[in-house]
């Protein structure tokens, strides 16, 4: 039994500002694989952790909110640049998979640190936008999903722009087609690679802080969202960054509408407890039509 | 001379072990034991085929589920239940892994863990089976449920760590009979160079399969035994986090020797009850993990089992060197 259009008309809402930060974070996942080979796993964690230090100065101390927002920010861009010097040079020859796993590694260290310093507890994460909205016909809309869908759509197009016409930008897709020849024309190597992990840090501490007050703040909650958003960037193959938006758009989307729907008629079972593995779905089904035709390549990228 | 050791430590296992430890230790052990299955699974798709499943704790979850459901719906020997759970494993774990594994390795990583948020998902939502009735086997009427059923040789914590250790030693065997045979090779070529194994006529897909279904099965098989020894499931028992873990110590223990899945047994099951026991808290057992990712893949690619017998080997010489010097006959060292 299918609701009506009324009924799902919140879900459109809540979808396209998930579904916007998805991208977002989807976008800052696949700039930096494109400039450095490494898919950061650890997205989410770093979002979560830079989340819950900002959730820990508003309500401990008498910082003002908005330096509390902008450290989680900072924190994202912090970590990830530091994890981004150190490891990054050691790793820069190793397989993508393998630099994957790294990160993995930092998953694991800032889950156990939060777990230890943070320990689960309902906390709740209300940035003032949530109560500054209006009303579209009866759905009420707050700023906070505005903020979350329009920084999915702004930031894929900045950060398509910056790419295309900036220096840096130039010098980070050439790293991403061959990081030797890269070097031998003389481009700092490793001044552009850090660049590229501040850069996706800092996406990383906004949408863990725009995720915190859209879903929940809860560490491990944040870390696996990252799910979400990885579906995206799989769509997109993990080079365009269009693609990425659009599908971060669907994934929240399809995840928010599939609420309402109810699994068969006169059952109290509704769909939305499955509705977390749209990702999933979504991916599996975008990856076998990607791969109904498969070539063995020996490029250097190893994709 | 190796496999005379290997069989007076196995012994030792088996006969004094549950003897000397307590019951706690024993549950503990068996744990260790079902996890290095686990880890077995994994360390033969990463360190033979060179491909990385992130879902492996999910499909324990799965291998749980219909290993209970068996159980609980016939009145199977449990070793056929533990053969058909890890059957029905093997397939449906080569069904979900089948998109992936045509595209790059890393694909393969990100759709299993999805996968592994999938299942989690489903299985919160239609609980694991505990004697109910219908697909689904669960029940919220009764008060007291039936525990999953053991052995009828091996009811006691004690007789099931052995029956337990039995069953790990026949999967371990199985995975040595693999590498050592065709497959290892071909899943060897396929580790160094897809196109290379190509050209040399290896049907990589067929064979990358194979060793995706040869995991699932062990995992489904270490599913069984794990629903046995727990009696009841939760959902919460497979939390998608512990996937992660168990890369961590799979490649703690080092992915290039089957001894690394006995070493990742003991890491992530003997290592956090030791730790538990003297107070330390378990975040810094998932600390430990990370940093213990990290040093693999930077420094120690061979992981425990390679790193520690080198480190030894070095310190004794280190060791030997004072000593040498002291019997050397003064004409000799002058």
């Amino acid at each position: 039994m299918l609701p009506t259009f009324d009924d799902f008309k919140p879900f459109v809402i809540t979808g396209l500002s998930l579904g916007g930060v998805y991208a977002m974070s989807g976008v800052g996942i696949v700039v930096l694989y494109r400039a450095t080979g490494v898919l950061n796993l650890a997205f989410g964690a770093i979002g979560a952790m830079g989340a819950l230090i900002s959730w820990t100065l508003i309500n401990h101390t008498s910082t003002p909110d908005w330096v509390a927002y902008l450290a989680c920010v900072a924190f994202g861009g912090l970590v990830t640049l530091g994890y981004g010097l150190i490891f990054g040079p050691p790793l820069a020859r190793r397989d993508p998979l393998v630099k994957a796993v790294g990160t993995l590694g930092l998953a694991l260290i800032l889950l156990g640190l939060m777990s230890w310093l943070w320990p689960p507890f309902g906390r709740t994460m209300l940035l003032p936008t949530a109560d500054w909205g209006f009303d579209v016909d009866v759905v009420r809309v707050n700023v906070t999903q505005i903020i979350g869908f329009g920084f999915g759509v702004v930031l894929t197009v900045l950060v398509g722009a910056f790419l295309r016409y900036t220096k840096l930008g130039t010098a980070m897709r050439a790293l991403a087609n061959d990081r030797e020849i890269t070097a031998t024309l003389g481009v700092p190597v490793r001044r552009v690679e850090a660049a590229a992990w501040l850069g996706s840090g800092l996406i990383a501490g906004a949408a863990g802080l725009l995720l915190s007050n859209l879903v929940a703040l809860d560490a491990v909650t944040l870390t696996f969202l990252v799910i979400s958003s990885l579906a995206a960037a799989l769509i997109a193959r993990l080079q365009s960054l269009l693609v990425t938006l659009v599908a971060g758009l669907v994934v929240g989307l399809a995840t928010a509408l599939l609420t309402p729907v109810l699994l068969w008629p006169s059952t109290e079972y509704s769909l939305s407890v499955f509705r977390g593995m749209a990702p999933f779905v979504i991916a599996t089904v975008a990856l076998l039509w990607l791969a109904r035709r498969r070539t063995v390549s020996i490029s250097r990228s190893g994709d | 001379m190796r496999a005379v050791v290997i069989a007076a430590v196995l012994a030792f296992v088996l006969v004094a072990v549950p003897s000397l430890v307590s019951v706690y230790w024993v549950k503990v052990a068996t744990a260790a034991a079902i996890f290095s299955i686990v880890a077995l699974g994994l360390n033969l798709l990463f360190g033979r085929v060179g491909m990385v499943s992130l879902g492996q704790i999910a499909l324990l979850a799965l291998g749980s589920w219909v290993a209970a459901r068996l159980f609980f719906a016939t009145g199977l020997p449990f070793p056929l239940v533990l053969l058909l759970g890890g059957l029905i494993t093997g397939v449906l774990g080569t069904l979900i892994g089948l998109p992936a594994l045509r595209l790059g390795g890393l694909y393969l990583a990100l759709i299993t863990l999805m996968l592994a948020g999938a299942i989690s998902i489903v299985l919160t939502h239609v609980d694991f089976p505990n004697g109910g009735g219908g697909f689904l086997g669960h029940t919220e009427a009764t008060v007291e449920y039936p525990d999953v059923r053991r052995p009828s040789i091996a009811e006691a914590d004690d007789a099931y760590f052995r029956y337990t250790v039995v069953v790990t030693v026949v999967m371990f065997l199985l995975g040595l009979a693999y590498v050592s045979s065709k497959t290892g090779r071909a899943w060897a070529a396929i580790r160094e160079s897809e196109p290379a194994a190509l050209a040399a006529g290896v049907n990589i897909t067929v064979y990358k399969l194979w060793a995706f279904a040869l995991a699932s099965f062990m995992t489904g098989v270490a599913g069984g035994l794990l629903a046995a020894n727990e009696g009841k499931l939760y959902a919460e028992q497979f939390p998608t986090i512990d996937s992660i873990t168990l890369l961590a110590v799979v490649l703690m223990g080092g992915i290039f020797s089957l001894w690394g899945a006995v070493a990742a047994g003991l890491l992530g099951k003997l290592l956090p009850a030791l730790l538990d026991d003297w107070g330390v808290s378990p975040d810094f057992v998932i600390i430990l993990f990370g940093i213990g990712i990290l040093q693999v893949v930077v420094t120690a690619p061979g992981g425990l089992v390679d790193q520690v017998p080198k480190d030894l080997r070095r310190l004794g010489r280190l060791l030997a060197r004072p000593l040498r010097r002291g019997e050397s006959p003064p004409e000799q060292s002058a």
